[in-house]
């Protein structure tokens, strides 16, 4: 369908939409009309994706004399295949309907391990591995060798794409998934890593993840060259303070250290060999030391260094400091500082500091001053470069240490420096570990926000909505959260508190192991398993407790009572048995029978698998996913908010679990046409405190009557819902609110937000 | 054939239903001779010569064991029945006189010297008891076809194996569709074959079923390839399962130092908790074909942030016996059914049937297309589409066909109806209810609404209306009448016996068309046998035509008359064939 939104016309590759989607847009133009940021929280299941990429498309077709370019970050590289296969619904409807003038280039840009076809590099089973792979062949000075040897492998797909000129080349426009770039690249024996690292200057979308903005290692390469004319999209942004904390976190094991030592003397050994070969060469870095770092600009795309936009412009044109242009000086003070963080990981006790104290320690013991540990990070890749290592994946422990001197050496605050001598929970285990850990997420979206006109922070969970301005430090221009009008009452959340003994379930410490729980909840999902068709999904607190309840289950017989009914599937740390035990187990669900599947909040199938229509009808959120409430980093955090944005910790707490339990139960709907039943297995979920901090959404279905079930009547209710919902309806919503806009409705509706106005 | 005999106990019967008389039966290679207990009773001598067939009864749990001789009708009334006291014995006489008959008939063709139908009828005879029970069985549950097989395999007109040839479908589909469905394997998990102490020594017992051995097979990749590895090179089965079991108890006690002092020790047990490199290119290859929106793989390449955390490499030796990866691994094991169809029981086939599956799924591979395809049929939200954009719709399924066109009919004709008036000349195609329907709508309309116009012509009228009654009365009697009270059939006394007529009558004719042309004396013989049952059914056609009362006649000649021509037609082939033939022979 097409409509006006204001000025705009929009293509909307469906023939209705549901009015929080034309609200949606509306928003979101508005925002854009203004160059401004904002923060949109609408339900999961209300097509967020096609409202959004519907509206910047058209958007930017209805203005070319400013083309828009729209990036786009997703949290995993699934979410991005989804993405894209939205994207291509929508750009075959409107190239339909516009023919030539719609067509646009979107692309998808993952790691050389997801774009690569090279059969033996792509082989590399872990990504640094299939990085140092491609560098080995394709590195400027092993092309150049390789021309006048011919045993020097290199790689024939990154010299065909070489070849023919890549500057100019445009690919054909039309939406390109990863699977797409592979292959074209396979078929035009040309390179898709660097052919999609080409286009993404030319492209009108990029689909990336976030860690190619918000991470200073990565963005620095990948996204320099966008302009401001940018509108940046944060899909399924809830999490996206602890993104922008994690990327600017390091942590240093004795491993690291170890490694980064033999990485040190591996690099002497390179620069005596050199000096007794080629000691031009390093008289060039010098050289280039002494103009500063800016000149790196001009080095070829293979040679390209992450490089760190966390540093200001002024320090990219200053020299580097003098002690550290010589490289066999250089390796001296890392190996200073090596010795120096060996010795600090030698503690005895827990030790916590602020990077002023840190850096000062430092000057003090290793002589080694906090500009100097600024340029680290480029001074060291400067160096490999310039000793032309290509086996990189070797090299991760030293550079691991220069990105822990950079970051102490850049900020002063929002960071805390936590070294621990062994893991809380396994005190007899000498495992010393020493965090630098970011408590302030702005600092990593700051450059991001700064640099591009409009950027969208946009989830299913964005609840308390006025929390995110102040994580992340932003001031929106439109902040608002959609509710969800619906045609029936298609989610049915519920709160258990007691089993079916009527007593009180919960994943409190205390409570936990404690084997009246255990059979409860066991109890629980044996019932609903046994009444409710297709799918169900259940989501513990953590990998270990599931493991913990799942054996209790097999050892008391629950679990076997279980599989009678249903298939069980269950989340591992290892990624791939993961995958196929989701592959598997919506295979079992087209089968007509159904299958259970555990699953852990925070996990990552809680972060970006849906479980709609039949692959998910009841979800189980066994617990309040509390983050681990003794870990120091988690209380340093804690203590860094209440100071700073004055939020009180419990608060923060509270907050956090919530948004993790309503992403997990929020997975099951996907349309106004599907339905799922939600149970929050917990007593606390009754208390109104964590209650509240739910979604309205999802608040506003949750009954009075459904506050304080027990195992029989929930199983009741849960009944009585499927039975309803087997039952025929309208689809356009028949009294009162209409649930589905066509053309017709949009266009008496004029310019007026649909969700003002009663039908 | 050597001089051979056969002497059981048993009871000879004349009917299923009777108890029979206890006695002693011998057979020889010429005559069959019971030897009753009782002495008073009659002494039975049987010539082979004069039996022509021989039936005998399912296996079953509360059956008797029976053989059915089929003999001379001179001889003893045509039958006599033994029954047996358990199969084995049943089955050794019924080998036996097969045999003999096989013999005989074998002889009988090559007197007449014509060597191919005997192996054809040689090779019908040799069939399998499983083959055997399923012809029974279809007789068995239909018993139309029972009925026919009495009448004309047991009156000799048809062999068993010619009867069986024209239904061949009735087997073949049969077995394919007892084929389609196989057994799967348990939903529950085998969690541990339990060990079952013996209460006073220290021993303990493990069962091991077929079935859990397969299980194992497929559930734990590395027992089935040590099981390949040293099965029987290395130890014989017991010896291996004995290991497995030992290793099994030694974790269930969760003794895992012992096992892995066992497993240091003991290659075939370490190779119990080896990780197979197999296993992990298997799952790679699989993850290739798994939907890119549920790739998690993918993500670990664009995760820039957890650089450091390497994976730690798992302890192999407990993976084995993770809780989370058995549940995984069974499922879908579950999930992919058992691959191809292997009788339980002997090990070592079914650990290589297992091998060759595994072989067989590495060649499917799902195309990248379909994979996408999929992916934009998840992406897309179906209830904005409009409903007529190729939204899939349930297929129609009809449990009484007639009522449903009638319902239908009964629509038809309201929007006839409502058509106000079509000026459009009736199609003399409709059919009869449908005319008459919407006439009748027509007539009533304008008693209410008065003839605002001539809108049919009167002479098209007329002319449907002639039709309309010609063409009711003639099929309002025809056999698949509409309501059962106007159906001639059902009021015929001798309904089944015309209904059975016309069975035969069609099963003969089937045979009788199939035989031409008539290129071997088999055929010759078969076709004159046939000709002789059919003339035989047409004069009992004829009587059932005459016996009824006159006003009765017409129709039951309509409905005879089609089975008559058909045997009139078929009657006339053969006499100008046989007088061709006399022709060509003269000549």
């Amino acid at each position: 369908m097409k409509f006006q939104i204001e000025e705009i016309t929009v293509y909307f590759p469906y023939d209705h939409i549901y009015p929080e989607q034309y609200s949606y847009m509306l928003d979101l133009k508005r925002a854009l009309d203004a160059k401004g940021h904002c923060l949109l929280e609408m339900p999961t299941g209300t097509g967020k994706t096609i409202a959004l990429l519907s509206l910047i498309t058209s958007y930017s077709l209805s203005k070319p004399q400013t083309p828009i370019k729209l990036l786009y970050c997703t949290r995993t590289v699934h979410e991005m295949e989804k993405t894209l296969a939205e994207l291509r619904l929508l750009y075959t409807y409107q190239v339909k309907h516009l023919g030539e003038s719609a067509q646009i280039l979107a692309i998808g840009l993952s790691s050389r391990k997801n774009l690569c076809v090279n059969p033996n590099v792509v082989s590399g089973s872990t990504r640094d591995s299939v990085d140092a792979g491609c560098r080995k062949r394709t590195a400027s000075w092993v092309r150049e060798l390789a021309s006048t040897n011919p045993n020097i492998e290199t790689c024939q797909f990154f010299d065909n794409f070489d070849r023919m000129g890549s500057d100019n080349y445009v690919l054909p426009a039309g939406v390109y998934t990863l699977q797409d770039l592979r292959s074209f690249g396979k078929e035009k024996g040309w390179c898709p890593y660097y052919l999609a690292r080409r286009m993404v200057r030319l492209a009108n979308v990029v689909v990336y993840s976030y860690q190619y903005l918000l991470d200073p290692k990565v963005s620095g390469i990948i996204s320099q060259e966008m302009q401001r004319e940018c509108v940046v999209v944060f899909d399924e942004a809830h999490n996206i303070d602890n993104v922008c904390i994690e990327a600017l976190s390091v942590s240093v094991r004795r491993q690291t250290l170890e490694g980064a030592t033999r990485n040190l003397s591996k690099m002497a050994q390179e620069i005596d060999r050199l000096k007794a070969t080629d000691a031009g060469r390093l008289r060039a870095e010098y050289n280039r030391l002494v103009d500063g770092l800016a000149q790196r600009g001009n080095l070829p795309i293979t040679d390209a260094w992450l490089s760190n936009p966390a540093l200001p412009d002024d320090i990219l044109k200053e020299a580097v400091p003098g002690n550290i242009r010589k490289s066999e000086h250089f390796l001296s003070v890392l190996r200073r500082l090596v010795q120096y963080l060996k010795g600090r990981l030698e503690t005895e006790n827990v030790e916590k500091e602020g990077p002023v104290s840190f850096v000062a320690s430092i000057n003090a013991q290793a002589g080694i001053d906090q500009k100097m540990m600024k340029f680290f990070y480029d001074r060291l890749h400067s160096l490999m470069l310039t000793l032309e290592i290509t086996d990189t994946d070797e090299f991760l422990h030293i550079q691991t240490i220069c990105d822990f001197a950079t970051l102490v050496g850049t900020y002063t605050r929002g960071f805390s420096i936590i070294i621990e001598p062994f893991d809380e929970r396994m005190p007899h285990i000498p495992d010393p570990v020493l965090q630098l850990s970011c408590h302030d997420a702005s600092l990593a979206i700051k450059p991001v926000f700064d640099r591009f006109q409009s950027v969208v922070i946009t989830s299913g969970t964005l609840s308390p909505i006025d929390l995110y301005p102040r994580l992340l430090n932003f001031h929106p221009v439109i902040s608002r959260s959609f509710t969800m009008s619906l045609t029936r009452d298609c989610i049915c959340p519920m709160v258990l508190t007691r089993g079916s003994d009527q007593l009180p379930v919960s994943t409190k410490f205390d409570m936990r192991s404690d084997p009246g729980v255990v059979r409860n909840y066991g109890r629980l999902l044996l019932e609903m398993a046994a009444a409710v068709p297709d799918g169900i999904v259940c989501f513990f607190v953590s990998y270990s407790y599931m493991d913990g309840i799942v054996n209790s289950w097999n050892e008391v017989g629950i679990l076997q009572e279980i599989m009678q009914h249903k298939l069980v599937f269950i989340e591992t740390q290892d990624v791939v048995e993961t995958t196929l035990a989701l592959d598997n187990y919506r295979r079992a669900c087209d089968c007509g029978r159904g299958a259970i599947f555990f699953s852990v909040a925070r996990g990552k199938v809680a972060e970006g698998i849906d479980f709609d229509r039949h692959y998910g009808r009841l979800v189980i959120m066994y617990g309040v996913p509390f983050q681990y409430t003794l870990s120091r980093i988690l209380l340093a955090r804690l203590e860094y908010l209440r100071e700073t944005f004055q939020i009180k910790e419990g608060d923060f707490l509270t907050f956090d679990a919530l948004r993790q339990a309503a992403q997990c139960v929020g997975r099951v709907i996907r349309s106004k046409a599907d339905y799922g039943m939600m149970i929050f297995a917990d007593k606390r979920y009754s208390r109104h405190d964590k209650r509240s901090k739910l979604p309205g959404w999802i608040l506003s279905h949750l009954r009075d009557a459904h506050l304080n079930l027990s195992t029989d009547m929930a199983l009741h209710i849960a009944r009585e819902f499927l039975r309803k919902m087997a039952q025929p309806y309208d689809k356009a919503g028949s009294s009162g609110k209409k649930t589905l806009l066509s053309q017709e409705d949009l266009e008496k509706l004029g310019d007026r937000d649909p969700a003002d106005m009663l039908f | 054939m050597a001089t051979r005999q056969v002497v059981v106990r048993c009871n000879y019967k004349t009917t299923v239903k009777d108890p029979g008389v206890k006695g002693v039966l011998i057979m020889m290679e010429d005559r069959i001779i019971f030897t009753p207990n009782d002495p008073t009773s009659v002494k039975l001598t049987i010539g082979l010569e004069s039996v022509h067939k021989h039936l005998f009864n399912r296996k079953g749990n509360h059956k008797e064991a029976l053989l059915n001789l089929i003999l001379d009708t001179a001889i003893n009334g045509g039958r006599c029945i033994f029954e047996f006291e358990n199969f084995s014995e049943r089955d050794v006489c019924w080998e036996f006189i097969s045999k003999f008959l096989t013999n005989k008939l074998q002889s009988k063709k090559s007197c007449r010297k014509d060597p191919k139908p005997v192996s054809e009828i040689f090779s019908a005879e040799q069939l399998s008891t499983a083959e055997m029970d399923f012809r029974m069985k279809l007789l068995e549950e239909n018993n139309e076809l029972q009925k026919l097989h009495k009448q004309f395999v047991l009156s000799g007109v048809l062999s068993e194996s010619e009867f069986w040839v024209t239904r061949k479908e009735l087997l073949s589909t049969d077995a394919s569709k007892a084929l389609k469905q196989r057994v799967g394997f348990k939903s529950a998990m085998i969690t541990d074959i339990n060990p079952v102490p013996d209460g006073r020594s220290n021993k303990v017992t493990f069962n091991l079923t077929p079935e859990i051995i397969d299980q194992i097979f497929a559930e734990k990749p590395a027992v089935h390839k040590a099981y390949l590895k040293f099965v029987p090179y290395k130890f014989l089965e017991v010896e291996f399962w004995r290991k497995y079991c030992r290793a099994k108890y030694l974790y269930k006690e969760s003794n895992v130092a012992a096992v892995v002092a066992a497993a240091d020790d003991d290659e075939v047990i370490a190779s119990f908790f080896k990780g197979d490199e197999t296993v992990a290119n298997d799952s790679r290859r699989k993850l290739r074909r798994v939907d890119p929106t549920l790739d998690m793989e993918a993500d670990q390449g664009d995760d820039y942030m957890h650089r450091d955390e390497s994976k730690g490499a798992i302890d192999l030796k407990c993976d084995e016996y993770n809780l989370s990866h058995n549940l995984n691994r069974h499922a879908a094991v579950v999930l992919q059914g058992r691959a191809e169809h292997v009788a339980l029981g002997n090990t070592w086939t079914v650990a290589e049937a297992l091998s060759r599956s595994k072989q067989a799924g590495l060649d499917e591979s799902a195309t990248q297309a379909a994979r996408m395809e999929m992916v934009y049929r998840m992406v897309a939200i179906e209830d904005l589409q409009d409903p007529h954009h190729k939204l899939p719709f349930a297929p129609l399924s009809i449990k009484d066909p007639r009522q449903y066109y009638d319902f239908q009919h009964a629509n038809a004709v309201r929007n006839v109806g409502d058509a106000e008036f079509s000026t459009k000349p009736i199609s003399h195609d409709l059919n009869t209810q449908h005319t008459w329907g919407s006439l009748k709508n027509l007539i009533s309309d304008m008693r209410e609404n008065g003839f605002s116009d001539p809108v049919v012509r009167p002479d098209v009228a007329l002319k449907v209306l002639k039709d309309l009654t010609q063409h009711h009365s003639s099929t309002k009697y025809h056999i698949i009448g509409k309501s059962p009270q106007e159906n001639i059939l059902d009021r015929l006394e001798n309904k089944k016996e015309v209904l059975h007529h016309s069975a035969s009558t069609q099963e003969l004719l089937k045979h009788f068309w199939s035989s031409y042309p008539i290129t071997t004396s088999y055929h010759f013989t078969k076709v004159s046998r046939l000709i002789d049952a059919m003339s035989e059914i047409y004069l009992k056609l004829q009587g059932i035509k005459e016996s009824v009362q006159s006003d009765f006649r017409h129709q039951i000649s309509q409905l005879v008359q089609p089975m008559l021509h058909a045997l009139d037609a078929a009657f006339g082939h053969y006499d100008t064939h046989t007088q061709n033939r006399g022709l060509g022979k003269t000549q």
